[in-house]
């Protein structure tokens, strides 16, 4: 480590990426508590009436209808978009202190790392669940896993990068900041690829 | 990037970072293309043609062990029966139909088989059994052909009038079978009531169902429904080969 490196420089680089990270907590989370809101207002619209067809409900594949009838829709005994209107909305808003000027100290971070890795955890399973059990695509639910996977993303990699996790780890930290599109590129790729893999057969079909 | 601690090149860092996702995208997009592009057209001539409409998926009509009388890797055709052993209109397709068509269209299409055994016949599934057992040796060609080409000798009762439902009788001919195949027949009797094999049969019969297979012989073409509309089985045979010419020259 060099003087420079210590100085003012690194200071001011940790300090912008944690306004970016605060961005992305408003956006995403912002994003994520649409999609949550949405969800919600469906199944209340599905619960008021049976034969309600949801407005994400285009065609056998994607569907939020027999997504959200799904036993895992309701993985802990209530609808799940509830947890991302309770979740999304301490992003959003950890995003605005964050924009405000907020450092939060380590314990702060080390919660939303458990945050955002039971919602990344959560999100993963989900998508298995929808390729491989129900076997439908849910509009909004989609757009939660675009979101989740880079809050997860980015949050990890600030604690790593700022040792709140692993003062250790510190080298790979570097490295996966440094390629941090890249990860998050090939993730999303992966999960691309599943979908079609998963669909290939009704996708065949509409070419 | 020989100082990773220089300001400066602290911005080439970050380019290799986009670079380096760029990479990944445009690679993506090209494989992605590459394999719509591919697929697109050799599917778009399938709406016109394709009489059944909808098709059902490959993964539903043949699991990776799934018994073929005929396996090309990466055929163009893929042709799966669904099929009862102790159905009179399968044994019939046998006969007239598909025995020719695996002779004449060896190496160049794909034909799987998957067991269909309806309530109505006692021995489908003894049949079913005997021939599952038998690919576990890897000799299921065999036995489906032993099953077939002596179909009345085990099938139909004695006048030919009925189904059989002589067990004994027809346990005794399998056993037959399995001898002049070359079976290991005491590893045969006690595969043919093993969990193996009844699993095998029984997702045989949930996937028919899965891809809306009601009677025997049901035949898909490439994930399609064949539903012929001859009334004899030369109508039929010609109706089928007419299709699988079709996609070949796809």
């Amino acid at each position: 480590m060099t003087a420079e490196r210590a100085g003012a420089p690194a200071a001011s680089e940790a300090s912008s990426s944690v306004r970016r990270l605060g961005w992305l907590y408003v956006v995403g989370g912002g994003v994520g508590l649409a999609a949550a809101i949405a969800l919600i207002l469906e199944k209340l619209a599905t619960l008021a009436n049976p034969d309600h067809v949801p407005t994400c409900t285009l065609n056998p594949v994607v569907s939020c209808g027999s997504v959200m009838d799904s036993p895992q829709a309701t993985a802990f005994g209530f609808p799940n978009p509830l947890l991302g209107i309770g979740g999304f909305a301490v992003v959003v808003t950890v995003g605005v202190v964050l924009l405000c000027g907020f450092r939060p100290p380590r314990w702060f971070w080390l919660g939303m790392q458990t945050g955002t890795t039971f919602g990344v955890g959560f999100v993963h399973w989900l998508i298995y669940s929808s390729l491989y059990d129900i076997g439908a695509l849910c509009p909004y639910c989609m757009v939660v896993w675009v979101v989740t996977i880079p809050i997860f993303w980015y949050t990890t990699l600030h604690n790593l990068t700022s040792g709140h996790l692993t003062p250790g780890g510190r080298p790979v930290a570097l490295v996966l900041a440094r390629y941090h599109t890249v990860v998050l590129t090939l993730w999303y790729l992966a999960i691309v690829v599943l979908v079609f893999e998963a669909f290939w057969f009704y996708w065949r079909t509409l070419l | 990037m020989p100082n990773p601690e220089n300001p400066v090149t602290r911005r080439s860092r970050l380019s290799t970072n986009t670079v380096l996702t760029l990479v990944v995208l445009l690679a993506a997009a090209v494989v992605f293309g590459g394999v719509l592009l591919f697929n697109g057209s050799k599917s778009d001539g399938a709406d016109g043609t394709r009489s059944g409409g909808s098709t059902v998926a490959a993964d539903v009509l043949r699991k990776p062990d799934s018994n073929t009388l005929l396996d090309k890797p990466g055929a163009e055709v893929t042709i799966v029966e669904f099929l009862d052993y102790q159905c009179p209109a399968c044994a019939g397709y046998y006969k007239k139909i598909t025995k020719k068509l695996e002779e004449d269209y060896a190496g160049r299409i794909t034909f799987v088989t998957r067991n269909f055994p309806l309530d109505m016949h006692p021995l489908a599934v003894p049949a079913a059994r005997a021939a599952e057992a038998a690919a576990l040796q890897g000799k299921y060609r065999e036995m489906y052909h032993e099953l077939y080409d002596n179909y009345l000798s085990w099938a139909r009762t004695a006048d030919g009038s009925q189904a059989s439902a002589d067990l004994n009788g027809a346990q005794a001919r399998f056993d037959e079978f399995a001898r002049r195949i070359g079976l290991d027949l005491d590893r045969f009797h006690r595969d043919l009531n093993s969990e193996t094999v009844t699993q095998r049969i029984e997702r045989d019969r949930a996937d028919g169902r899965r891809a809306g297979v009601s009677g025997t012989p049901t035949i898909f073409v490439n994930g399609s429904e064949f539903s012929p509309s001859g009334e004899t089985f030369a109508d039929v045979e010609e109706q089928l080969r007419e299709q699988i010419e079709q996609e070949l020259a796809r």
